[in-house]
């Protein structure tokens, strides 16, 4: 008996669509696919909109102009609960209640499986526990979450976001807060999760991991999709010189073969970089 | 106890037993409440603590009717002092406190988690205060032109809106909360001052009632009016109790979890209003009961979630044990029960401030 179902192709997409929070927009006129199957990775500089636009695939944001889509019908259309089934966000913070522990916490995921009178459903045990068991929290289930650490907090929300069964999962900045091997930790686990077949799209700042874990890379500037496609044909020196006002050249990453941002940097500190250190030129 | 094989995902052949995760309440295939276990043995002490005080209530002092004959007279109908004591001096009073307390409580919690605020608390924010300031009005300004109740709520109502208002970021803030509560407090307070001055002038009693909160002398009509309130409060009490539960994770975990969040806390915070402008009509603006009760539930089981129930039922207790303090503690005048609620609640609101200080909340 398999934990989770094979998702079903979805079809999450963006037509036209403006969003903002007062009275300028913070997203303009965006068209965009999320692929079925695909890992989409969303960068560009602060407050560019990207997170905007995550939420408002994720029902959190009623766009002013145009629609998401979600299999052909306006996401704002479905009621909340179906909605939940099919998408799942996480949030770039959100708050654990005060006491609740992992498993709870997971449990919280269940909700939109629930009814009012029927709050415990068959399927809760298999679900907490694959999530559980997959984000490697299963010895911590009885934790309470204020006790663990930044990478297993971030791991606990995940298995939140997993237990809720939903064939599409977003994530807004999950890497924040977690140092680099944590980081790598938690997009290896949603380039596996990717790999079994849910739909993901995720927010990201740093590009060299966009380039290594993305199938599909997408840029943002001003409210706008600037450009749309494989890490390696959009990640070119002249559109992060552009897009992030960093002049920089792009080598490969030695060990994906993926792009990798080599930035320009007007004061390289002394004794490191280029220049071999205790070379002839270091000294003054 | 049933178990279930779990075979991970792409697993190497090693699978999980998990065991059926204890604590609901199941009926058939139909229902099935979430029910802790540490809050169900909460409740049952609370309970019975609440019932050793209410027959103290009935017992204690120089009226108090005999601990032998209290059964009886209860069950088949009492007759002369007894009857007096019962129906008259006593009864009304420990149902009219039962009543309030829960209804203080009950608001309490549910103003707490709608608004993610441990210091958001009728009581602190000058709900309450505005609630007496209404009833204040009704009573005493226009006597017999219209219902108490109606006043109260009306002087909650405009409390909240002012206190809204006032902070500029509505109900989430917490410390500009409690600033613009204290203030919105004092004005409501004043203005319970200023009618009871102008309407009994020789009456230091009736403004202690008003401004403190007093269940001395009630009737059978209060404890029908504040059983109502409950009775009207409790379904939909229950059923946002989940939506509730959701909101404590930040609006958009809980509208990607499939909830309406905005809806939830206006719901909330409705029905808080609404419960305690009935437990101010019938008790005053007894203080801190509100305050204190879910967070004691809170810190009794260790658990997230909005309490409700448990909330309720120490709300009970903590005003039938504060009026119990009031009718019987020796040496000092009867005074009225918001007295003791003030003195024992405002040192745990100064905990509570330090507490939310330090953490860097406020």
């Amino acid at each position: 008996m398999t934990a989770e179902p094979a998702p079903a192709p979805v079809g999450l997409s963006a037509r036209d669509v403006t969003l903002s929070y007062g009275r300028s927009p913070v997203v303009e006129g965006v068209d965009l696919d999320l692929p079925d199957g695909g890992l989409t990775v969303i960068v560009g500089p602060n407050g560019c909109g990207k997170s905007t636009l995550l939420k408002s695939f994720a029902r959190v944001l009623r766009p002013v102009g145009g629609t998401i889509n979600l299999a052909g019908r306006d996401v704002h259309a479905y009621r909340g609960r179906e909605f939940a089934r099919k998408v799942a966000l996480l949030p770039q913070s959100p708050i654990a209640p005060e006491g609740i522990t992992v498993r709870g916490l997971v449990r919280r995921g269940r909700h939109p499986h629930h009814t009012l009178l029927r709050q415990w459903s068959p399927d809760d045990d298999r679900a907490i526990a694959f999530a559980l068991d997959r984000t490697g929290l299963a010895d911590l289930a009885e934790t309470p979450v204020g006790d663990l650490s930044g990478g297993q907090r971030q791991r606990a929300w995940i298995a939140m976001v997993l237990a809720q069964q939903t064939p599409v999962i977003l994530l807004d900045e999950p890497t924040t807060f977690l140092d680099i091997a944590h980081q790598y930790e938690l997009l290896e686990l949603c380039a596996e999760l990717n790999r079994e077949g849910r739909t993901i799209a995720a927010v990201l700042h740093d590009l060299d991991q966009a380039a290594r874990f993305a199938s599909n890379l997408i840029v943002m500037k001003s409210g706008r999709i600037v450009a749309e496609g494989s890490p390696d044909a959009v990640l070119t020196a002249e559109r992060v010189h552009d897009v992030f006002a960093l002049p920089c050249d792009i080598a490969r990453d030695p060990i994906t073969g993926t792009p990798k941002v080599i930035p320009h940097t007007r004061t390289p500190r002394s004794g490191s970089g280029v220049m071999p250190s205790g070379g002839a030129g270091v000294r003054p | 106890m049933s178990t279930v094989e779990v075979e991970p995902e792409g697993g190497a052949g090693t699978s999980v037993r998990v065991r059926r995760p204890r604590g609901y309440l199941r009926i058939g295939n139909l229902v099935a409440l979430p029910v802790r276990g540490v809050t169900v043995l909460a409740a049952i002490v609370v309970l019975v603590l609440t019932v050793a005080a209410a027959v103290a209530t009935l017992t204690l002092g120089r009226l108090g009717i005999a601990p032998g004959d209290l059964l009886p007279a209860i069950l088949g109908g009492a007759e002369g002092k007894e009857k007096f004591v019962l129906n008259r001096l006593r009864g009304p009073r420990l149902v009219v406190c039962l009543g309030a307390g829960a209804a203080f409580g009950l608001s309490g919690a549910l103003f707490q988690t709608a608004t993610r605020n441990p210091l958001a608390s009728p009581d602190v924010i000058g709900l309450a205060s505005g609630a007496g300031a209404g009833a204040a009005i009704f009573a005493l300004a226009m006597p017999g032109g219209a219902p108490v109740w109606l006043g109260a709520l009306l002087g909650a109502t405009g409390a909240m809106g002012v206190v809204h208002l006032a902070t500029g970021t509505g109900f989430r803030d917490p410390g500009r909360l409690v600033v613009a509560g204290i203030g919105v407090a004092a004005i409501g307070t004043a203005i319970t001052q200023y009618v009871v001055y102008v309407v009994e002038r020789d009456k230091a009693s009736a403004l202690s009632a008003y401004v403190n909160g007093s269940v001395a002398a009630r009737s059978w009509a209060d404890a029908a009016t504040i059983g109502l309130v409950l009775l009207v409060v409790a379904v939909p009490a229950v059923v946002l109790s989940r939506h509730l539960d959701l909101g404590e994770m930040g609006d958009e975990v809980a509208r990607s979890l499939g909830g309406n969040p905005g809806r939830a806390r206006t719901c909330g915070v409705v029905l808080a209003i609404v419960l305690s402008a009935g437990a101010v009509t019938v008790a005053g603006p007894v203080a801190f009961i509100a305050l204190t009760a879910p967070q004691i539930a809170r810190r009794s089981t260790r658990g997230s979630g909005p309490h409700l129930v448990l909330s309720t039922l120490v709300g009970m207790l903590l005003l039938t044990v504060a009026d119990l303090a009031a009718q019987q503690l020796p040496y000092v005048e009867p005074l009225p029960v918001g007295i003791y609620t003030l003195a024992f609640g405002g040192a745990y609101l100064g905990f509570l401030l330090t507490r939310e200080w330090r953490s860097g909340r406020l």
